[in-house]
């Protein structure tokens, strides 16, 4: 049976978070996350390996996006179910990434593990990037508890 | 049903594998963005493993900065490190015989 879940969002939180999301998946069009480990430098091996998982980023990025149309705008709903979660969660890992590289990197790694952070003394550039940053975390979470079995069994 | 995209490895330049069972393996590196919840997750997704070594690798991981979460043959190996990157976790490839 298809699960699904419902997540009501608060729209003038969300909302300016989008930029952001937009603007780095935008990027994320061109370069990876991370930068892989290749397991062989010939140039072809590279060059498919690294097609293949932006090719894959991309798709995972638009799953992402596509969830904050319509419904989201009038509602502030967004829906997981079996068919969008995995490639959420793998975007949502990508723009994490990505914004620890691009924005958050004055945080310093240890502050971005344990999430404590003191939200006063940000920049607002800085703060806007961290909240995005847990609030991916957030829909990661929030799928991985009532999708896990689904996810898994795919 | 979800869309999956494992095991698809470009390429096919098996053709050097060493034949040898053992001879790779697959090691996961800390990072401080991905999730424990998530690591887990795609530890079972990925390589099949139960919760408690899911669990265990992924405290490896935390702990210890790596794990090798798969030995065999390489071309097995790089399928689960491409499908690893691909669920944006640090993978990578290691001979049995090289140190690190």
């Amino acid at each position: 049976m298809k699960r699904r879940i419902e997540v009501k969002l608060s729209l003038p939180v969300v909302a300016p978070l989008l930029e952001v999301i937009r603007e780095l998946a935008e990027n994320l069009k061109h370069t990876l996350a991370a930068a892989p480990a290749l397991p062989d430098p010939d140039p072809e091996f590279r060059e498919a390996w690294i097609g293949e998982l932006l090719a894959g980023q991309e798709g995972d990025l638009k799953a992402l996006l596509s969830l904050f149309h319509g419904e989201f705008f009038t509602e502030g709903v967004v829906a997981f179910d079996d068919g969008n979660a995995e490639q959420i969660l793998r975007a949502c890992a990508a723009i994490r990434l990505h914004l620890r590289q691009r924005r958050l990197s004055a945080l310093g790694d240890e502050a971005l593990e344990t999430g404590e952070v003191e939200m006063a003394d940000l920049e607002e550039g800085v703060r806007k990037a961290f909240v995005c940053y847990l609030f991916l975390a957030t829909i990661q979470e929030l799928i991985i508890q009532h999708l896990d079995s689904s996810i898994i069994g795919s | 049903m979800p869309e999956t995209r494992t095991h698809t490895v470009p390429g096919s330049k098996t053709e050097t594998t060493p034949k040898v069972e053992g001879g790779w393996r697959v090691v996961v590196l800390n990072d401080p963005v991905n999730l424990m919840s998530y690591v887990v997750m795609v530890f079972k997704k990925v390589l099949g493993f139960d919760e408690t070594r899911a669990r265990k690798h992924m405290l490896e991981v935390h702990e210890q900065g790596r794990s090798v979460v798969w030995r065999g043959l390489r071309e097995k190996a790089e399928a689960y490190v491409f499908t690893l990157q691909q669920w944006h976790l640090t993978a990578r490839l290691e001979s049995d015989e090289a140190t690190h």
